[in-house]
This record gives structure tokens, C-alpha cells and sequence, in this order.
């Protein structure tokens, strides 16, 4: 009995000093190559998890060096602010414009990131709903989440950047005549109805993917969310299903290239390489198998059966002017969110 | 024979390098990890002056962020003052099988992730479970992402600190007077008030205001119980993060300044409480 026991021993003290042997082997190999550290907020990983290597395979076939990747995944906001205090990441995928223009502000992104293709917006999704299997309240647009007794999940658009994404999108579809009974253009009429889904609200999560969790847990009858959540959830065996409103906002996320800590590590050729790789057509139809739309329309078009067009789809440039206007009319202190649920909660 | 070198040393080295040392080593430790920090909040908070504190904290949401977190505090620390004394009374004057069991099981909320409390206490008694559901349909008690959710946390959460203060003094409590009492014919309700309880009352006390101070900063579990509207059931923890996720670093530590001081005026009274009890 003993005997056997050292014998096992032995064996798996063999076969960790060979593990061990080959790991250092590894690194000192990997030494020689570069390594690419990659800041990224949460929803991506799984593609991400698949890109790497492609895109590790594809470099060195073309006579680059090894790469290795870093990666670090963390709320949009959160990472863009960690970049800034001084976490170097060589390439930053965030889920806002804001977030990579906060870096630029800093000094660290130096270069026109806008001029990537698709304006460095890698991958772009839409504000849809997560209704429970069935659909049992029948909640088929925006209107129906102010319908009294609809219990409504949204993250809340102070700590989840994300979470603008859904007012916006709610307030614009009303403002453009989406919403039954908002006449279009009428901006009062549109704050009344974000105050009757506000009303709604049983629960706001600090994140898009804690609101989603809310929501699997059984909480509330319909969440507004990112069509990417929910598709990656249905993946993930969830039973819930996707309803897109006839009018909604275009989501995109955009990735850069952070050149001062790609000059401090001397990777910009590895580093260019994948933020060039990422708008290609092979990782864009990765990207459209984690949930996510595309901006190339040669992907677009033959993920199309995946992605049913949106009869009104905006974009936050047309609709709002950008960010630098929607947050602070919005989310500032005096914005329309933050005045509507102060009325709504007063009441 | 010790030698002489031995006995009598030098004036110099009778100067205390080791207490010295001990005592900066403390302090400067104390310095760089509790009071740079705070004083780093403290300032960011003040930068606009008193009246952009005034400001950040009179704005509706945040106002109500902090009215929440203190009533809410309050109700959790008269109930923790009750129960917990009663369970330190429990454990200090009755034997009862599973005693020792109950008495490591009072500092388990301290082990447990606050994260994980949330988390359970939606499972258990959230609008799903049979008991949120049944305590919702039958009395209208909405416990889970409501205010109730909020108590429920911190009672929690804070278990621990009332039993814990009133324990050992309940240990060291001479019975000479409860059995003079109870030979005067005072019955056990009487005894427990008349006597027992006034020599409680300090730890009781202090008990409580720990528990409100230590509520006050509470996050993990908050977060994830009490459904975060403004105005309605948002904290004034979870206030500060949206703050601090919206670059309003002026906002959040305005607000974190109030929880702060609070806390360190409780701590204050807590401390003066103690040395009233020890002098006794």
C-alpha cells in the first residue's frame, strides 16, 4: 500500500518538474517575442479568448516574432480610468467613445484613432429587451414598458456607462415617433414617457451584466439590455428571449491603440498588427459569433439572418449629438434622466 | 558570575531605540494606511470650499442617499441592541445542547463576504423565493430591493458587534445583587431590568453605535439587495461608486466626508463610553 503511494509520488513529482521544465522553457522563449497587454471591458472576452490565438498564428506566419497577450477585463469605465492611472495597456477595447476619448485627453492616445476604419468602432450592437420564455406580457416595444404593473430592469446610467446606452435609446425612440402616443419631436411628451417606465423600474444594477444576472435570477418581467447580452446569454442556456424594439440606438464599441505605453514597450509593429486584425472580415465574423453586430457590411450581410435589420435604427451623433451633449443633457445633475426620476420619485 | 561588563552598561545605551522604534513603526503605519487616505478624501471633498460640499451634499439624490443610510442604520442598531443582548444573555446564563455551536456561530458574519450575505439573502427571500413571494402576496411586504432589504443586510452583517460588547461584561457582572433581589422576591423580568440591564446599558450601547458605524460604509451586500433606485432605495455607498464611475470625484467624496465624519464621531463616543465603563 505504502509502496504504491511513493510510487504515485514519485510519478507526479516527475511530472511536475517536467511541467515546470517546459513552463520556464516557455518564457524564455516568450521573452524574446513581445507581449501585448490587452485593456478591455467585460462583454468581449469569449471573442477575445478566440481571437488571440488567430491572430497569434496569423503573426507569426508572417514572420513576426511570438506574441504573448495580457489580458484584463473590467467595467468600461473602470478600465478606461485604470489605463489612465497607469495600468499599460497596449490596446484598449471599451464599450464607449467616451472612455477611449478620456485616455486621448490624458495624453496617451496620441494618435487619430477616429481614422480606423468604421471610425475605430470595432463592433457595434443595438438596445433591445430580455423577455421572459414565451414573452407572457406580450411586450413587443417601448410602449409596452410603460404599461402599469411591467416590471422594468436597467442598470443605472451613473455607475454603468453602458447603461446610457438604454435611455438614450428609449428617449430617442420616443422622440422619433417610436413610441405609440409620444407625438414625434414632442420632448416633453418623451420625458413623461421615460417617466412612466421609470416608474416601472423595480431594480438598477451597477452593471449591464449585474442587471442581466437580476434578471436570470427571476427578477422583473422585461430587461433593457444589449441584444449582444442576450444572444450570449441564449448561448449560455439561458431561456429568456430577445425583443427588438421597431426603433432603437446602434451601440458601438471602439478599440485604440494606446501609443504611449506601445512606445515605452517598443511593440507598436505587433500591436498595430492586431487592432488592424480586429476589422478584419475573419475577426468580425468572430465578433458576429459572440453576439455582436458588424460594422462591415460584408459580415453584416451574411450574418443578416442572425441580425435582423432594425426598421429605425439612430445612432447617438444623429439623434443626440454625440456625447459630449447627451451626457451632461442626460446624466448631469440638472439632465433629463436625473430630473425625471427625482419627479418620479417624489410622487 | 555574571560578568561586570554585563551589569552595568553604558548611559547611552539606556536610551529605549526598541520603544521608540516600536512607537514610530506604529504610528507612521497607522499614518500611511488610515490617515493619508482619509486626508486625500478629506481635501478632494473640500476643494470648492465648504459651500461646494454643501452643494454636492444638498443635491436631492445624494441627500436622500444619506438619509437612507442612517435611518435604515438606526432601525438596524435598536434591533441589533435588543437581540443582542438577549443572545449574549442566552449564551452567558443558559446551558442548552448546541451552545458552543451558536457561540462560533455569532462571528460568522464577519467571515463571510458581504457579496455572498447579498446574494443569499436574494435567493431566500427575494420577490422568487416561496418566502419573499408569500411574505410579498399575503402582507404586501416587499423585503428584497426595497428599504426593509437594506436593514435586513445590515442586521446581518453587524450581528456580531452588540453580542461581542455586551458579553464579557455580562461574564464579569458580579450575581451578589441578582440573588439579593431574587431574596427580596423580585421576579426574573424585574431582576433582569432593575439590575442587570442598567449594568448593561454602556456596552449595549457602544455596542450599537459600532454596529450603525461600521452599517453606515456597508457596500457588497447592499448593493445587491435593495434594487438601488435613487431616491428610493439607493445608499449612500452605492451613491458615492455612481459618483466615482461618473468622474464627480467632488460628489463622492462630498458624501463620503459625511459618512466619514459620522463614523469617526461614533467611534469617539464609543471609545468614551468605554473608558466610563472600565473606570466603573
Amino acid at each position: 500500500m505504502n509502496k504504491m503511494l511513493s510510487a504515485r509520488l514519485q510519478a507526479a513529482f516527475g511530472l511536475l518538474a517536467l511541467v515546470l521544465l517546459c513552463a520556464c522553457g516557455g518564457t524564455a522563449e516568450e521573452e524574446v517575442g513581445a507581449r501585448l497587454i490587452l485593456g478591455a471591458y467585460t462583454t468581449p472576452r469569449e471573442a477575445y479568448s478566440e481571437l488571440i490565438p488567430i491572430f497569434q498564428s496569423r503573426w507569426e506566419s508572417q514572420g513576426g516574432q511570438p506574441v504573448t497577450f495580457e489580458e484584463s477585463y473590467l467595467g468600461s469605465g473602470a478600465q478606461s480610468r485604470a489605463i489612465i492611472e497607469g495600468f499599460e495597456a497596449d490596446v484598449a477595447a471599451l464599450s464607449l467613445q467616451a472612455d477611449i476619448e478620456r485616455i486621448a485627453e490624458a495624453g496617451l492616445i496620441t494618435h487619430d484613432w477616429r481614422a480606423a476604419p468604421y471610425g475605430g468602432m470595432v463592433s457595434t450592437s443595438i438596445v433591445a429587451f430580455a423577455v421572459r420564455s414565451g414573452n407572457p406580457l406580450a411586450i413587443q416595444d417601448w410602449a409596452d414598458l410603460a404599461r402599469p404593473g411591467v416590471e422594468v430592469l436597467t442598470p443605472n446610467p451613473r455607475t454603468s456607462g453602458g447603461a446610457m446606452w438604454n435611455i438614450l435609446g428609449l428617449y430617442g425612440a420616443a422622440l422619433r415617433g417610436g413610441v405609440q402616443g409620444v407625438p414625434e419631436g414632442d420632448e416633453a411628451a418623451a420625458t413623461e414617457f421615460l417617466k412612466a417606465v421609470l416608474r416601472n423600474l423595480s431594480v438598477m444594477d451597477k452593471s449591464a451584466r449585474d442587471s442581466m444576472t437580476t434578471f436570470e435570477n427571476g427578477v422583473g418581467d422585461v430587461a433593457i439590455t444589449y441584444e449582444n447580452e442576450v444572444l450570449v446569454g441564449q448561448q449560455a442556456g439561458q431561456d429568456y428571449e430577445l425583443v427588438i424594439p421597431a426603433s432603437t440606438i446602434l451601440i458601438e464599441n471602439p478599440v485604440a491603440l494606446v501609443d504611449e505605453y506601445v512606445d515605452q514597450h517598443g511593440v507598436r509593429p505587433a500591436a498595430e498588427a492586431f487592432v488592424e486584425f480586429l476589422f478584419s472580415a475573419e475577426a468580425q465574423e468572430v465578433f458576429a459569433r459572440h453576439g455582436l453586430r458588424s460594422p462591415d457590411t460584408g459580415v453584416a450581410a451574411s450574418t443578416a439572418s442572425l441580425y435582423p435589420p432594425v426598421p429605425d435604427l439612430f445612432t447617438i451623433t444623429d439623434q443626440f449629438g454625440g456625447w459630449e451633449t447627451a451626457t451632461p443633457g442626460f446624466f448631469g445633475d440638472q439632465g433629463i434622466f436625473t430630473q425625471a426620476i427625482i419627479e418620479v420619485q417624489g410622487e | 558570575m555574571i560578568p561586570p561588563s554585563y551589569r552595568a552598561r553604558p548611559a547611552s545605551a539606556a536610551v529605549p531605540w526598541g520603544a521608540w522604534g516600536l512607537r514610530a513603526a506604529a504610528i507612521l503605519y497607522l499614518g500611511a494606511l488610515v490617515l493619508v487616505p482619509l486626508a486625500v478624501i478629506v481635501q478632494d471633498g473640500l476643494r470648492q470650499g465648504l459651500a461646494g460640499l454643501w452643494r454636492a451634499i444638498s443635491l436631492p439624490i445624494a441627500w436622500h442617499a444619506l438619509r437612507l443610510t442612517f435611518w435604515t442604520a438606526a432601525v438596524m442598531a435598536c434591533i441589533n441592541a435588543v437581540m443582542g443582548t438577549l443572545t449574549s444573555y442566552v449564551l452567558v446564563r443558559y446551558q442548552f445542547p448546541g451552545k458552543r455551536l451558536l457561540e462560533a456561530m455569532v462571528d460568522l458574519p464577519l467571515a463571510i463576504p458581504t457579496l455572498v450575505t447579498g446574494v443569499m439573502l436574494v435567493v431566500l427571500y427575494g420577490p422568487q423565493s416561496p418566502l419573499g413571494g408569500w411574505l410579498e402576496s399575503s402582507f404586501g411586504w416587499r423585503v428584497i430591493f426595497a428599504p426593509p432589504g437594506i436593514v435586513l443586510a445590515l442586521l446581518f452583517v453587524t450581528f456580531p458587534f452588540v453580542v461581542r460588547t455586551v458579553q464579557p461584561v455580562l461574564e464579569d457582572l458580579d450575581r451578589e445583587q441578582e440573588d439579593a433581589a431574587a431574596t427580596l422576591g423580585a421576579g426574573a423580568w424585574t431582576i433582569f431590568r432593575r439590575v442587570t440591564l442598567p449594568a448593561l446599558s454602556l456596552s449595549i450601547l457602544s455596542g450599537a453605535l459600532l454596529s450603525f458605524s461600521r452599517a453606515i460604509g456597508e457596500f457588497g451586500a447592499i448593493v445587491i439587495v435593495a434594487g438601488n433606485i435613487p431616491l428610493y432605495s439607493q445608499t449612500a455607498a452605492v451613491y458615492v461608486l455612481g459618483e466615482v464611475e461618473s468622474e464627480n470625484r467632488l460628489g463622492a467624496s462630498a458624501v463620503s466626508i459625511v459618512m466619514l465624519a459620522t463614523s469617526l464621531g461614533l467611534v469617539w463616543l464609543v471609545d468614551a463610553l468605554h473608558r466610563r465603563l472600565v473606570r466603573r
